[in-house]
């Protein structure tokens, strides 16, 4: 199964990754084990969203920067609207990064 | 999402990691399962301190998560609160103690000086605030001892060995110190002076505040109280009118200075005092309306180094004028001597200031750089502290902005993306949103 490593920059994945850091310089745990570690949240973090979460979210916004790279697109919004059923937030400015999710079923 | 479906799929990406790792860490001469268990526990320990998890997680494995909570909190909470401490509490100890005699006295240059003189403000706010309430109540007597007392814990055992090396040094280097402490004396003292050595010393020895006896530091003392609005019999007896220091409008208290400060020159005064007269009678003019104002009108002549000291000192309730009569040769011993006022150590500086050491042209220099940072310092109005504290305030300030730029942050696969001429539609799914610090978990989303 192919995974991406996009989701380890967010909240759960920089937590696991700083533990995994702290227990690889202590020594409690060996590098390899550590990827592996992080691999498996790869895919446990990709399967939990395609599975458990049926959210939807708008959001609009003035593209202030778009970028596509690699397969990678990078929008930065500035200004945008984040509209889901319960609730709508502003922001001044958001980063966007998305991957192709064509890349995970072939 | 809601956050708190958000954090249930947190727990459940967790989980399902961590059974998933399992065999790698039982089996293969891993490093066993204690291993897993800690890193569960520090991973949910720091996805509760980040507020992604919520409370107690319900599961076998949760309860262990304690012995990783101490560690990841450490990390989370250290950052806010050591800008927090380390800038109100250590600024202030350390500052005080160390840096303002140490440096002052062992540097002579200016700039040592000036940042002793900044460094000693951290503690000044404090001074400050007893100033203002103790210059109203009471009369000369009580205000002293108030800003006496505060500095006195730190400064008492310090001052003394670092005012004597101090004035030492200010008065080799530069030779200025003798001559310039003499100045600053009679400025100071002319009023001050006289009285000071006279009714001064008994006062300061009933008080226990005056050590200093000699000049310089009784000038300041005389300051001191000024600025309070105290009526100190030494700076009663001198020309200054006390009746204008102690009690009424501070204009008025300028004006008497600026008379006062004519006349010293010609009592104590030396002959640089005469230029000193002339300058501090225009700022006095100017200034007649603050005593703060006045020193920021002190002629170029004067070394900033002595503004900035000044107004340290002013901060700390040591506005005096007289300061200003001060030539920037001084400067150095100028610090010595607040400190000795805070300190309530006020032993043997006159002594070596007397010493007669006629120098003192250098000064011109560091004062110009005081002068800009003390012009500054009068606007704040005794808020000298807040000079520390704004910076750290810009501190925080760019680290927000900082955060807020790297915050909001939107992960995510995608769909597919159009656009026709300037507008964009973009289809995401599976995605995390971290906006405004909260998490949403999303299947679907579309942005234009």
């Amino acid at each position: 199964m192919a995974t991406f490593e996009l989701y380890r920059r967010s909240t759960i994945g920089m937590c696991l990754t700083e533990t995994l850091d702290e227990m690889v310089q202590n020594g409690t745990l060996s590098p390899e084990l550590a990827i592996q570690v992080l691999v498996q949240f790869d895919k446990s973090m990709t399967e939990a969203l395609e599975t458990q979460v049926k959210s939807k979210v708008s959001i609009k916004g003035h593209l202030h920067t778009y970028r596509f790279c690699d397969n990678v697109w990078t929008f930065i919004l500035q200004n945008a609207l984040f509209k889901n059923e319960d609730s709508q937030e502003t922001v001044g400015r958001v980063k966007i990064v998305a991957c192709d999710s064509k890349l995970l079923t072939q | 999402m809601a956050a708190s479906t958000t954090s249930q799929v947190y727990i459940d990406v967790i989980e399902d990691v961590m059974v998933k790792v399992r065999d790698e860490f039982v089996n293969n001469a891993g490093p066993g399962e204690e291993v897993l268990r800690e890193l569960q526990a520090m991973w949910e320990s720091k996805m509760m301190q980040a507020g992604a998890v919520f409370g107690p997680i319900e599961r076998s494995t949760a309860a262990k998560p304690t012995p990783g909570g101490p560690i990841t909190p450490v990390h989370d909470l250290n950052v806010p609160y050591e800008g927090t401490e380390e800038y109100e509490t250590p600024t202030a100890e350390i500052l005080f103690p160390p840096t303002p005699l140490q440096t002052p006295i062992q540097t002579p240059l200016p700039g040592t000086a000036d940042n002793s003189t900044y460094n000693i403000p951290a503690g000044p706010s404090d001074y400050s605030s007893g100033n203002d309430t103790g210059g109203n109540a009471d009369g000369k007597g009580g205000r002293p001892s108030p800003f006496m007392q505060p500095p006195s814990p730190w400064m008492n055992p310090r001052p003394p060995l670092d005012v004597n090396v101090a004035y030492v040094e200010g008065r080799d280097e530069p030779d200025r110190g003798t001559s310039n402490q003499p100045l600053t004396q009679d400025f100071f003292t002319m009023p001050s002076g006289k009285r000071k050595r006279n009714d001064l010393n008994s006062q300061y020895n009933a008080g226990g505040y005056i050590p200093q006896q000699d000049g310089a530091r009784d000038a300041a003392y005389g300051v001191f109280e000024i600025e309070q609005d105290i009526c100190i019999s030494f700076v009663n007896g001198g020309e200054i009118s006390i009746n204008s220091n102690s009690t009424i409008s501070k204009g008025k208290m300028q004006v008497d200075l600026e008379r006062s400060t004519s006349r010293i020159p010609q009592l104590d005064g030396p002959i640089p005092y005469d230029d000193d007269v002339l300058s501090t009678p225009n700022v006095s003019s100017d200034t007649s309306e603050k005593r703060r104002k006045l020193e920021c009108k002190i002629p170029a002549n004067y070394s900033c180094i002595y503004f900035s000291v000044n107004c340290i000192m002013l901060h700390l309730t040591l506005p005096p004028p007289t300061i200003f009569y001060f030539p920037s040769s001084y400067w150095v011993y100028f610090i010595l001597l607040q400190i000795y006022n805070y300190g309530e150590v006020f032993t043997e500086d006159y002594n070596i200031s007397n010493t007669p050491a006629p120098p003192e042209v250098p000064a011109s220099t560091p004062a110009l750089v005081a002068q800009n940072e003390v012009g500054n310092e009068f606007d704040d109005d005794d808020d000298e502290p807040p000079l520390n504290e704004e910076d750290d305030d810009d501190l925080d300030d760019m680290e927000q902005g900082e955060d807020q730029n790297t915050h909001h942050l939107v992960l995510a696969q995608f769909d597919k993306v159009t656009r026709t001429k300037s507008r964009w539609k973009c289809t995401l799914k599976d995605g995390i949103m971290h906006i405004n610090n909260k998490d949403i978990l999303f299947n679907k989303v579309c942005y234009s």
